[in-house]
């Protein structure tokens, strides 16, 4: 094979294996130092790469090399940590063993594949989340149980209505507000005993600790146009499950007069 | 015993979110062993001191806990980082003030969304304090084989 060719491949291969932790939910300075890295290792002294919280944009060129550039718009979407530590796994491979640039894309398009965990695993997961934080936030076991549900019931929303269909914005307002109606109706049939207990720990699924976290960690890295992004995200999930939690408590206040909260 | 209850719930839950982020089934016990300790951390100095100076000690103990296993594991700290700084996001403030809001009670919601502000705040510098640590503090944790691959490679977590 060319020069030439061997080089497209492996940019081509360093882009997806931006894409895919960008993808994924990992820091900006992980995904331009593993691009940088596979560039290096395959001898490609002039790739740089500027990486956006949802765009990676790519040149190489100079006198002896050729030129290549490449933009990539990368939506955010879900958190798959288990793609990033794959990935990260497969660039410690690449520096101390004998990829070829093609089985490097191999390797990429079979973690681009890795099955996540079933729809029922996670709404299961959901559910134990919730009532456990329920419980360390104060609640009984009773609270607890009517969490568990309202958590399940919650991720059911997210998995099958949100997350395909719905913008953020919309989604987290109308999980606030159907994690509240929910556990004041089963406040009312006394399955549990501490409103408020009950709703924080179902909400806690919609808190976007990655987002939180990462973007602190791209700001104290220096990437603040990311950083600042991925904030801007986190601070507006808050925003809306505050709001969504607050319209249905406003109308429960108008509609019984006070008599629940 | 309460204590080490909690400890045990926080790490059950710990462990539930870091499913719902995909983190590889392998590594839960670790995740739920760093979300535990953060919550014991926290829960026994919030009676003591403020809320913002527990979850501030709480991150600390949390980030210098997931970068020592990140060494040992040669995985990423995010796996760890992100499910267990996750019990002490303060989502119940936020909670707190919304409800506050809502029932016409504006000092408490102002003090509510302060304090739920200063947690924040808190959080944000114990990653950035922690994360100023050099790799090489950290080397104390890798296995002794890598040890020699891991000083050539240099590589940043």
């Amino acid at each position: 094979m060319s020069e030439r060719n061997q080089n497209r491949e492996v940019l081509d291969a360093a882009m997806m294996a931006g894409h895919i932790l960008l993808e994924n939910g990992a820091e900006i300075f992980r995904v331009e130092e593993t691009m940088d890295r596979i560039c290096r290792h395959y001898g490609i002294e002039s790739c740089s790469s500027f990486v956006l919280s949802n765009g990676i944009f790519t040149t190489a060129g100079n006198k002896r090399e050729e030129i290549f550039a490449k933009v990539q718009h990368i939506p955010v979407s879900g958190t798959h940590l288990d793609r990033v530590a794959a990935v990260n796994q497969l660039s410690r491979e690449i520096v101390t063993g004998s990829l070829t640039p093609a089985e490097v894309m191999e390797k990429l398009e079979q973690i681009k594949q890795m099955p996540g965990k079933s729809k029922k695993m996670r709404i299961l997961a959901s559910g134990v989340g919730s009532a456990c934080f329920c419980y360390l936030f104060g609640g009984n076991l009773k609270d607890a149980a009517a969490a568990f549900c309202s958590g399940v019931f919650l991720y059911g929303y997210v998995v099958f209505l949100a997350g395909p269909h719905l913008s953020k914005l919309v989604a987290n307002i109308g999980g606030g507000a159907l994690v509240t109606a929910l556990c004041t109706l089963l406040y009312m049939l006394r399955v549990g005993d501490h409103l408020n207990y009950m709703i924080i720990g179902s909400i806690m699924p919609l808190i976007p600790g990655v987002a939180f976290t990462n973007a602190i960690r791209d700001i104290a890295d220096g990437d603040y146009i990311a950083g600042s992004v991925r904030m801007m995200d986190a601070l507006l999930v808050f925003f809306c499950i505050a709001m969504g939690v607050g319209l249905v408590f406003g109308l429960l206040h108008r509609f019984t007069g006070g008599a629940i909260l | 015993m309460t204590a080490i209850s909690e400890m045990a719930v926080a790490a059950l839950g710990t462990v539930a979110f870091a499913l719902l982020f995909g983190v590889p089934a392998l590594y839960y016990p670790y995740c739920g062993f760093i979300g535990g300790t953060g919550w014991l951390v926290y829960s026994m100095l919030v009676k003591q001191l403020s809320e913002p100076a527990a979850a501030l000690f709480a991150t600390i103990a949390v980030i210098l806990i997931s970068r020592t296993f990140a060494v040992r594991k040669h995985c990423p700290v995010t796996i760890f980082l992100v499910s267990g700084i996750f019990p002490l996001v303060p989502g119940a403030l936020v909670y707190w003030t919304a409800y506050y809001i809502v029932t016409d009670n504006t000092a408490l919601a102002a003090h509510t969304g302060f304090l739920a502000l200063k947690v924040a705040v808190a959080i944000v510098l114990g990653i950035v304090f922690v994360f100023e640590l050099p790799q090489g503090f950290f080397r104390f944790a890798a296995k002794k084989d890598r040890r020699a691959s891991e000083k050539k490679g240099k590589i940043k977590r």
